[in-house]
Formats: structure tokens, C-alpha cells, sequence
């Protein structure tokens, strides 16, 4: 579905991802693990068509990606989840989630879809009035999931979901994914530092390194690989 | 006595409001700092002065017309002027880019206009200039009546355009975080075409109100942008009601200062204001925060 081929990104005449290929599957958890500074939201933001490739290309369903301009990446059926979230913290949750619904097609839907992200997340329903800027960090991310699938995306991309987040709050919307891959067969993009919820989640994993893709493979594979454990895991 | 001094407070203050909003629209929603805002107010109250003087048309029912004039104005200065600044993401860059490019710009169009139509001070004058409505002991001056409605209405329309659309909604959103709004399938480049058409076309009602109710001169620009810039300050970055009550509190301000120590003073008591809003409440006046 999504087939990211040898690319080549750059931020003015620094490279940030030299050769990068990522493939994810319909209905797939994919991840991609790495350390702060690997290159993980370029790798993001290039999907999104805020950055370009200037070698490789990106397909999503035969669509080249990098020949679109960035926000038309939505309408296609990817949803982002960015680094730092990127709520509006200004506008009240519903206005959030409406605005996850910006795109023709999702507009439609709207209400019906504002319900069902109400029933997942029943937190943000209680807080549906309030300010964005005034939730907890939890309260945040759920917010950013939940507008993200207010688009209806075929693939759900999250930016270190787990950052800042106690354990607790990240299995539990670890589960909620799972289960929304489970029921709507939306594909998953987790990237993450944090190793431990990942590899429970995803059914296979990139680890990429300095900018580069380094080893990829079922979860269990790299869970068991040495350099993996030593590098990620602590163990 | 303080009622009439107050009367022409707020009508004034209401087209500080109005005159603040298109400033304030661009650079909220693309960080642009347009320091020829009155130059092209000025150019809206010189359509509606030709229209009048050539064709005849009533400057209140030509506002339609100089609308689209300036809307389209809007527009085409922004893909020829404003859309390379785009490409600038830091936001202190693109500010300081846009203060210089306008800066130009401004005096391209002050001298283009001095050389067409002469450096004479104009006012559009109707059958009924100077004819004024009496309120218990207060006088208003139709004009500046009817200014202070379109005025209010032109706020009016704009705050539920932003509140109840979806060109509002991606001016919003945009205003907030462009990249955020653009992972939401929010055309940003669009949206700052049309918001640059919506400031030009707000610029074209305050042209209108400033025509009938004061004067304009080629350089009568700056004046505006002044106010426009202290209301700016006042409202911080604020809603459309906020701009309002930052237009009308100047209008009050000075118009009361004004009375108490004569005309040669106003612009003193609106900067006044300004820089006291600056020292202890850098946020605005009427922010939330
Ligand atoms: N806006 C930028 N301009 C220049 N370099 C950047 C920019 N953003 C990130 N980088 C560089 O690109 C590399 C990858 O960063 P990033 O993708 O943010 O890493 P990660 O998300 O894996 O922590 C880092 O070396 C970082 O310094
Ligand atoms: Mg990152």
C-alpha cells in the first residue's frame, strides 16, 4: 500500500535519509525504531510531502506521493500524527476533531465519526468544550490519534507516541489501536524510541540508524537479535 | 458635552477597528507585517472617489464594486508580490521580509498615485456631507454614521466567516501551526491567497468610510497604518472582537485626550496607550490570556 523506495532527503544541502526503503502492507502494524537524531520524523515529514525526496520515490496505491503537494497526502487516505502532536491548542477538542475531518470525503461522515472517536477515547467526550492547550499530555495524544482518524486514513502514522506518556496511559492506547487495526483494518506507522510497547504492537519493524535503514524484519526476529537488545533495549 | 466627545470616539473607533482588522488578518494567518495596509486603503478610497467623480455612483452603493476591485488587487499583488515570502518558514525572517517588500511597495504606489492623480487632499462629497442626525443633544454626522454601520458589518461578516466556515476554519488552523493545518488537508498556499483578498477587500471598506468621512491623500496611508498597528498591539494577536475593543478604546482615548487638551495632541494619547499596553500588558488588552 505504502511503498517507500531508495530515497534520498535532504534539509537544504545537509542530508538527513540516504537510501531509504519502507514498505507497509494493507491492514499492517509496521514500525520504525531509532534513536533521537536517526532521521525518523524526516522520514515522517517526507511522507506527509512536507519535505521532498531529492532521489527515490513514494507510492501510496500506485499514487506517486512525492509529486503531490503535502496537504493533498490526506485526501489519499494517510493520516499523520506528527512529532509533538500538533493539536491546535487554541480551538476547543471538538473543533480538533472537526478539523481531522477537513477533506471532502471526510466531511461527509463527520458526526458519525466524532462518535465513534468519542467512544473510543470517552475521556475527550467529557472534555469536548474545552480548550486543547489546557489537556494533559494523555488527554493530548489522544486527541492527535483521534483527529487523525477523523479522516478516515486507510494508514495511521504516529510520531513517538509514547513520548512523555506514563506506561500506563501508552499500553492503553496501544490497545486501542490494536483493536482499531483489528475492527477497520486501517494499517499502523508506529515510530518510536520506546522499543518495549512497539514490538508487542507491530507485526514487523525497520530500525534505522544515522539515517539509514539498518535491519528490518518480523518483530519477534529483531526482539531476539543481540545488536537490537544491546542498542534499544538496555538489556 | 462628554457624550458628543464620546460619540466620536467610538465612531472613530469602530474604523480603527475596521482599518486594524486587515492588518491583523494578514499577519495572523501568514506572518506578514504589511506596512502599505493604508496605501492600499487609500487606493480603495481612491476607486470609490473616481467612481463618484467620473460615473456619478453613490459611494455607499459602489461598495460592491470597489469590493471586487480590491479583492482582485488582493489577489494578483499576492501572486506577484507576497507568494515568493511563502517559501520563508522562519517566522521572524518572514516578517522583517515582508516589512521591507511592502515598504516598497508603499512607495511605488504613494508616488504611482501622486504622479496620476496629484498630491491634492480629497474627500468625497455627497448631497448629504454635513447634513447631521440629532440625538437628544448629541450631533452625528450621517456620514460618519453610516461609516460606523459599515464598519461594524464589515467586523460583523468577518467574524462569522471565520467562525462558521471552512475557509475560517483553515484560516484558523492555519494561523496556529501551517504545518499542522496542512496534515490536515488544508491548502495553505490557498488559503493565504484568499485571506490576502479578504484584507485587501476589508482595506477597501475602510477606503470608503475614510473617503466619505475624513479625506485621502496619496501618503494619507500611513496615518491609518499607524492606528492600525496600535490597534494591533491592543487586541494581541486577537479575535475579531478583540480588534473591535482595541479600535474602539483608541477612538475613546484619544478623542477624550482631544477634549482636554486640544487636536495637536492626538496622535500622542493613542501611542500613549500603546506604549503603556506594551510595558505592562505585552500580551494585548484583549487577549484571554
Ligand atoms: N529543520 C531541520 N533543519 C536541518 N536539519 C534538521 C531539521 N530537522 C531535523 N534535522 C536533522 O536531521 C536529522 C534527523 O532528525 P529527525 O528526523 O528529527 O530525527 P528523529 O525524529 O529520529 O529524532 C538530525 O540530524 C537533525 O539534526
Ligand atoms: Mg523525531
Amino acid at each position: 500500500m505504502l511503498e517507500i523506495k531508495n530515497i534520498d532527503v535532504y534539509y537544504g544541502d545537509l542530508q538527513a535519509l540516504w537510501d531509504v526503503s519502507v514498505n507497509i502492507a494493507k491492514g499492517e502494524i509496521v514500525t520504525l525504531i531509532g534513536s533521537n537524531g536517526a532521521g525518523k520524523s524526516t522520514l515522517l515529514k517526507t511522507i506527509s510531502g512536507l519535505l521532498k525526496p531529492r532521489k527515490g520515490s513514494i507510492l501510496f496505491e500506485e499514487v506517486e506521493l512525492d509529486k503531490l503537494p503535502a496537504y493533498k497526502t490526506v485526501e489519499l487516505g494517510i493520516a499523520m500524527v506528527p512529532e509533538g502532536r500538533k493539536i491546535f491548542t487554541e480551538m476547543s477538542v471538538h473543533e480538533n476533531l472537526e478539523l481531522g475531518a477537513f477533506t471532502r470525503e471526510a466531511r461527509k461522515e463527520k458526526n458519525k465519526t466524532a462518535e465513534w472517536v468519542y467512544e473510543i477515547f470517552p475521556i475527550l467526550k467529557e472534555r469536548t468544550r474545552q480548550k486543547a492547550g489546557t489537556l494533559s499530555g494523555g488527554e493530548q495524544q489522544m486527541l492527535a490519534i483521534g483527529r487523525g482518524l477523523m479522516s478516515l486514513p486507510k494508514l495511521l502514522i504516529i510520531d513517538e507516541m509514547s513520548l512523555g506518556l506514563a506506561p500506563v496511559i501508552v499500553q492503553e492506547i496501544a490497545a486501542i489501536l490494536k483493536k482499531i487495526n483489528k475492527t477497520k483494518g486501517t494499517s499502523i506507522f508506529l515510530v518510536e524510541q520506546n522499543v518495549q510497547m512497539v514490538l508487542a504492537l507491530a507485526d514487523r519493524g525497520y530500525i534505522i540508524e544515522n539515517g539509514r535503514i539498518v535491519r528490518e524484519g518480523k518483530t519477534d526476529a529483531l526482539l531476539n537479535s543481540e545488536s537490537v537488545r544491546n542498542a534499544y533495549l538496555g538489556i | 458635552m462628554f457624550i458628543q466627545v464620546l460619540s466620536y470616539g467610538i465612531m472613530i473607533g469602530a474604523i480603527y477597528g475596521l482599518v486594524g482588522s486587515g492588518l491583523a488578518l494578514m499577519f495572523g494567518v501568514m506572518k506578514y507585517l504589511n506596512i502599505a495596509h493604508g496605501t492600499f486603503i487609500m487606493l480603495g478610497g481612491y476607486a470609490s472617489y473616481w467612481l463618484f467623480t467620473l460615473w456619478g455612483l453613490d459611494p455607499f452603493k459602489s461598495i460592491p464594486l470597489v469590493l471586487l476591485i480590491m479583492f482582485t488587487m488582493g489577489i494578483v499583488v499576492y501572486k506577484i508580490v507576497f507568494s515568493p515570502l511563502v517559501k520563508v518558514f522562519h517566522v521572524g525572517e518572514r516578517i522583517q521580509n515582508s516589512m521591507l517588500i511592502t515598504f516598497g511597495l508603499l512607495l511605488i504606489i504613494d508616488n504611482t498615485v501622486t504622479w496620476l492623480w496629484t498630491s491634492d487632499v480629497r474627500s468625497i462629497t455627497t448631497s448629504y456631507t454635513g447634513s447631521t442626525f440629532r440625538l437628544y443633544s448629541v450631533n452625528l454626522p450621517y456620514n460618519s454614521l453610516i461609516g460606523f454601520g459599515l464598519a461594524l458589518l464589515a467586523l460583523l461578516c468577518l467574524h462569522l466567516i471565520i467562525n462558521n466556515t471552512y475557509y475560517g476554519k483553515s484560516i484558523r488552523a492555519t494561523t496556529q501551526d501551517w504545518e499542522g493545518a496542512t496534515l490536515m488537508g488544508i491548502n495553505v498556499d490557498y488559503t493565504y491567497l484568499i485571506s490576502s483578498g479578504v484584507t485587501f477587500a476589508l482595506s477597501g471598506v475602510a477606503g470608503i468610510v475614510i473617503a466619505t468621512s475624513y479625506s485621502i491623500t496619496p501618503s494619507g496611508g500611513l496615518e491609518w497604518l499607524l492606528k492600525a498597528m496600535i490597534v494591533l498591539v491592543l487586541a494581541g494577536e486577537g479575535k475579531t472582537k478583540g480588534i473591535l475593543a482595541a479600535g474602539l478604546f483608541l477612538g475613546v482615548v484619544e478623542a477624550v485626550g482631544v477634549s482636554l487638551v486640544g487636536s495637536a495632541y492626538r496622535e500622542v494619547f493613542g501611542l500613549l496607550a500603546f506604549i503603556l499596553v506594551l510595558l505592562f500588558r505585552p500580551q494585548g488588552l484583549f487577549t484571554e490570556r
